[in-house]
């Protein structure tokens, strides 16, 4: 239902950008009955409810349609684009959630220390500058002065694991310090306020080695805040990268969506929105579904 | 050096009389050498016989064309805006596909750097008399990527598929008045006759690279041009990703000179700035096209070469003429005083331009009459036009723009130098879609608005910039200028066939935009290419079109 509303705002939304698709696709310059001939052989001088019905109910069949500038199928575009997508947040993701969980753990071991004070600082000082900052300068040290690290994540040809691991290093960079003073600190709030509950004193006084105390009661308790909203980052890493990959001239639905809002092709425009609206529902879900895994205060259906 | 008659004479005997007419500028020292060779290539003559005409009349041989070849083999690679659409010769409009077509695929004749054309697929071309018919000589043994020899058939279905209206042709507005659907006639297999509507003395630019979408490619094409991507070129498709890249490998049954590369490979960008770092991290050799503003980082590098080609590319700042404050002609020519363009062109541009006179005849051009003097910033005079015209006090008013390369900084310029004589502008910045809108008058920012700053890209010859944006009943006429001294002057300048009658029109069109300026020309900016040092041979063009086939890398 969500996503049947969605789409009707993508659709009426898009409808309200100025310029129409014949125009876009031939330019200011062309002749007016080129542009006609354009529209009326693309089908977007139809009536608009036609057109949507058109579109909706051969996407509820799988079918995202036909792509106006492209003139082939979109669906391909669409995998390929969220394919990619996912490759980028799943470096970023390998990169920050541990580092991020560790430092936050590590800034509330230490509560207003050094260590602490540099952890939780640092992290919010780099989480405020945004991405195309962060990213410029990385790529000025390690691509262009260091070159040590390739500056385009779109990888050679036939590039094996490694090699496109190799260059998507350096565009995840960016989005691991958008997101490491996040999740660093979700963590250390969680960790502090675990370490001072009653079943953590219970736990140390009835005698348990501090480490188990740690592994079992607190970080149990303290990781659940954290894991909501590393779900709803996740929606976030997938979809909402447009500068990111401008920047670093990577194919990912981001920049896909952004494309297509431009061009005015709608068949495009729909079947990507829609896509990440899928991910983010799915995502969602996944992490009620790891919350009830670990806090068996919510496993619905159990007696105990 | 002196005059060779007898040699003259010589070739004058197989000459028309406009050719002759030509000659005899040269020799008399009416027409510059330069604007010998441009012209004289405009009405076919060949450049081996105009350097014979030139040695003759004692100016000393042409400047050798060729350059000490480098080494064959190289890989080129290639960064570039990403095609925004499906690449297809009739409809293509943006300059990132365009250039991966033109990769492959060539046209009747090439629009140089240098606005001198040169004969490609086709070897030679004549107007008749009035400039009403021109025949165009095919080459022969040219083949198409496919295996089929490229023949009159050809031709007449390439040219005649874009003067189609029912074709979303992109190449309809060049044609329209001029070349209709049909109107392409084969005489024999290399020979084509085009039947034009009205005298034109500048036909030849339309069927060049000048008109990019005026590509050779076969009689049989059903529209679905990346499954093929076929032509006549010196290298062919090897793959195209779309949004991502593209290569090509030499083309070893070329008509001509085989390609020096083995390969080139185009990557597309949607960003300047991303180009700019791969080309200083050593990801590409070249980055097709820089714009000044963009590129101020490379253009001190010691690492890159940078390629500047004069154009007649330009932002007209058009004003209304039918209503509001700038309906008076003084009004418009007090706004158009403000402007220091000597800054425009040093600071605005960092030197990469030349100064615009308030008309489309830019000094590249050889038929532009350069003795017109050249408007300066005076303040004072502008005062004294606001005064006479009742304005002294100043008023209000909105200039309204795309975001688009410097155009915002030059609008903000604007902004400064008029408030000297009391007006006001308001700016009113749009995304690029925005401010043209749906294009048409009454919907579109661009065309509606009172006064307006917009973009026009190169051409090898003035006439579209004299016609759509300033004639009476031009479909491009955001100023709203009507003037039936103007249309006629047009008209007449668009029809001559020589040389010195389109310079004495240049000269009546100048003055009188001068003193009506409709819309200013404040400067016209070269299109710059940027190549890591050690890379040879590259041949771009202000269309964006970038020539490959000399390339190399030491």
């Amino acid at each position: 239902m969500t996503l049947f509303l969605l789409s009707i705002m993508v659709f009426l939304g898009g409808q309200v950008l100025p310029g129409n698709v014949g125009r876009a696709i031939l330019g200011p310059f062309a002749d007016q009955r080129a542009v006609d001939a354009l529209n009326h052989t693309l089908g977007v001088d139809r009536p608009l409810l036609a057109q949507y019905w058109g579109w909706i109910s051969n996407f509820v069949q799988g079918d995202m349609g036909t792509s106006y500038i492209f003139r082939s199928p979109v669906a391909p575009f669409v995998i390929d684009a969220l394919g990619n997508s996912m490759k980028l947040a799943a470096v970023a993701f390998v990169l920050v959630v541990p580092i991020g969980i560790l430092g936050g753990v590590v800034a509330a071991l230490n509560l207003n220390r050094p260590l602490d004070r540099i952890i939780s600082l640092g992290g919010l000082s780099v989480t405020v500058l945004p991405e195309f900052v962060t990213g410029i300068i990385l790529i000025l040290i390690f691509g262009v002065w260091l070159r040590w690290l390739p500056i385009s994540a779109a990888w050679p040809r036939d590039a094996g694991f490694f090699t496109q691991l190799y260059y998507l290093i350096l565009p995840s960079l960016p989005l691991f310090l958008v997101l490491f003073g996040y999740i660093a600190r979700m963590a250390r709030s969680g960790m502090i306020e675990a370490l001072d509950s009653d079943y953590t004193r219970t736990a140390v006084l009835k005698g348990l080695p501090w480490r188990t105390v740690i592994w079992r009661h607190v970080l149990r308790n303290a990781l659940l805040p954290t894991i909501t909203v590393i779900a709803t980052q996740t929606g976030y890493l997938i979809g909402g990268l447009v500068v990111i990959e401008t920047l670093f001239r990577y194919q990912g639905i981001g920049s896909l969506i952004f494309t297509a809002a431009r061009g005015k092709d709608f068949p495009m425009l729909e079947s990507g929105i829609l896509t990440i609206g899928i991910v983010y529902a799915v995502a969602t879900l996944v992490a009620d579904f790891l919350y009830s895994v670990l806090n068996p205060r919510i496993r619905l259906g159990s007696d105990q | 050096m002196s005059k060779n008659h007898s040699i003259l004479d010589l070739i004058r005997r197989n000459r028309t009389p406009l050719e002759n007419h030509l000659i005899d500028g040269l020799v008399d020292g009416r027409v510059s050498r330069r604007d010998f060779v441009r012209h004289g290539s405009l009405l076919g003559l060949s450049l081996p016989l105009l350097g014979r005409i030139g040695m003759a009349a004692g100016l000393g041989g042409m400047p050798s064309l060729a350059r000490a070849q480098g080494a064959p083999g190289a890989t080129i690679r290639v960064a570039s805006s990403v095609p925004a659409a499906t690449i297809d010769p009739v409809s293509i409009a943006d300059a990132g596909g365009l250039l991966i077509m033109q990769q492959v695929a060539e046209f009747l004749c090439v629009d140089g750097p240098d606005l001198v054309l040169q004969p490609a697929l086709a070897e030679s071309w004549k107007p008749n008399d009035n400039g009403t018919v021109w025949t165009f000589k095919l080459r022969k043994g040219v083949k198409f990527h496919s295996g089929g020899e490229m023949k009159a058939d050809d031709v007449v279905a390439s040219i005649d598929r874009l003067a189609d209206p029912a074709n979303s042709s992109n190449a309809l507005s060049v044609f329209t008045g001029i070349l209709q659907k049909g109107a392409s006639k084969k005489v024999d297999d290399y020979t084509v006759e085009f039947h034009l509507d009205a005298p034109n003395g500048n036909f030849p630019y339309m069927l060049s690279s000048d008109n990019y979408n005026a590509v050779i490619i076969p009689a049989s094409y059903k529209g679905d041009y990346e499954k093929s991507f076929d032509g006549t070129g010196p290298f062919r498709i090897e793959k195209y990703t779309a949004k991502v890249g593209a290569s090509f490998v030499r083309n070893e049954d070329y008509w001509g000179p085989k390609a020096l590369p083995e390969r080139t490979e185009f990557t597309f960008f949607t960003d300047m700035q991303p180009q700019i770092l791969a080309l200083q991290g050593g990801q590409v050799d070249i980055i097709n096209q820089m714009p000044v503003l963009a590129g101020v980082a490379l253009l001190n590098d010691p690492n890159i070469d940078i390629i500047s080609l004069k154009s007649s590319a330009h932002q007209q700042l058009h004003m209304r003429c039918d209503e509001g404050p700038l309906k008076d002609a003084r009004v418009r020519r007090a706004i158009a005083l403000c402007l220091d363009r000597d800054k425009l062109a040093a600071g605005l541009m960092k030197g990469r331009s030349a100064l615009g006179n308030d008309s489309p005849f830019a000094a590249v051009y050889p038929s532009t009459d350069t003795s017109v003097p050249q408007r300066k910033q005076d303040i004072a005079q502008a005062k004294q036009l606001m005064e006479a015209a009742g304005l002294g006090q100043g008023f209000k008013i909105t200039l309204t723009t795309e975001r688009y390369l410097e155009i915002p900084e030059y609008a903000q310029l604007i902004q400064n130098w008029v408030k000297e004589i009391g007006v006001e502008l308001d700016l009113n910045i749009l995304d690029q879609s925005g401010y043209y809108g749906d294009a048409v008058f009454g919907k579109s920012n661009w065309l509606d608005s009172v006064m307006g700053i917009t973009d026009y890209g190169h051409r090898g010859v003035p006439n579209v910039y004299l016609a759509a944006p300033l004639k009476s009943e031009g479909t491009w006429n955001a100023a709203h200028f009507k003037n039936k001294d103007y249309d006629a002057l047009a008209t007449s300048y668009i029809a001559a066939l020589d040389l010195e009658a389109q310079k004495a029109d240049a000269g009546k069109i100048q003055k009188l935009l001068l003193e009506e300026t409709p819309v200013i020309f404040g400067y016209f900016y070269d299109y710059l290419t940027a190549t890591a040092k050690g890379v040879a041979g590259v041949q771009p063009t202000a269309m964006s079109q970038l020539f490959l086939d000399k390339a190399s890398k030491a």
